[in-house]
């Protein structure tokens, strides 16, 4: 129902119907600002980065040839933008004290949240092969082939760079929670 | 820490809800992209007979200047007139100049045409 709606909405924007896009745009919109929230821990910019996704896909959505979902080419193209984006003005030139924590809750445990907050630390800090490879890995629930079509990389190539990222962030986490300081600013 | 701690840390992360002014920020960013007219494209079609006069006239002046400095009557009307560019035609000739010239003629142009290919993908 989904991808015969966003087909239907790509047909009536390319005949001259911009309104259509709205559609699309609500029916995206959290899937494309968590994406970019999961690249660069910033709730505003993730905003920014995911309204220029839309506005890129409006631009070349005549390019859209159908041969895949228009969820897989809407991610691919908002990935490629993020991981631009994300090499032009890295993730970490954003105190990790400042990143918020999207909705603190009470029921989480103080261990679960030093645990994220080392997590992200450890995200932030890897090689960004690795770092794109888990983080689109995992926004897809762990689907290879999803994450390979976002990312435009054989599945072959995601799984070893998956494998290799996971070990170096297995190491990176180890350090940062043995570490007394790690719970606190880096 | 094995596979399966790292795949519940990472299906622990939080996600968040677009603030309410989302799309209409989108939309509006596309209606007033939409509502301004298009950048009025460079006319290579038309500029294309000049570039192209240019090039040649680049080359034969490069090759001109290296097949006929060796004649003295040319040697010294061109260091009467531009003793400058005699004395770069010089030095060039001493460094084989010609290949150094054809070497960047075809740098720029690989460099114009890659960066044309890119900016038609974007």
């Amino acid at each position: 129902m989904g991808a015969r709606d966003d087909e239907a909405d790509v047909e009536r924007v390319l005949a001259g119907e911009l309104g259509a896009f709205e559609h699309i745009v609500r029916r995206w919109q959290g899937p494309l600002v968590n994406l970019a929230f999961r690249f660069c821990h910033d709730r505003s910019r993730a905003e920014d980065m995911a309204q220029e996704a839309f506005l890129r896909a409006w631009r070349a959505l005549s390019q859209w040839r159908k041969d895949a979902a228009f969820s897989t080419w809407l991610f691919a193209l908002a990935t490629n933008l993020y991981r631009s984006e994300l090499r032009r003005i890295p993730a970490n030139t954003v105190a990790l004290e400042d990143i918020a924590e999207p909705r603190a809750s009470a029921t989480r445990s103080l261990e679960e949240q030093d645990r994220d907050r080392a997590l992200k630390r450890a995200i932030l800090g890897l090689p960004p092969k690795y770092r794109d490879a888990l983080i689109v890995f995992y926004f897809h629930s762990q689907d290879i082939p999803s994450a390979a079509r976002s990312l435009g990389v054989p599945e072959g190539t995601l799984k070893a760079r998956l494998s290799r990222g996971r070990d170096i962030l297995r190491n990176k986490l180890q350090t940062l929670l043995a570490k007394p300081g790690a719970k606190e600013a880096p | 820490m094995n596979q399966e701690d790292l795949d519940r840390m990472f299906s622990r992360q939080e996600n968040i809800v677009p603030s309410s002014g989302f799309v209409g920020g989108v939309m509006n960013a596309i209606e007033c992209e939409a509502s301004t007219p298009p950048p009025i494209p460079f006319p290579w079609k038309r500029a294309l007979p000049g570039f192209v006069a240019w090039l040649i006239a680049l080359v034969s002046f490069v090759y001109l200047a290296f097949a006929h400095f060796d004649a003295s009557s040319t040697r010294l009307a061109l260091a009467r007139t531009a003793p400058m560019l005699a004395a770069i035609i010089d030095g060039l000739k001493a460094v084989d100049g010609a290949w150094i010239a054809v070497a960047l003629l075809v740098s720029a142009a690989s460099v114009f045409f890659s960066m044309r290919m890119v900016g038609a993908r974007l």
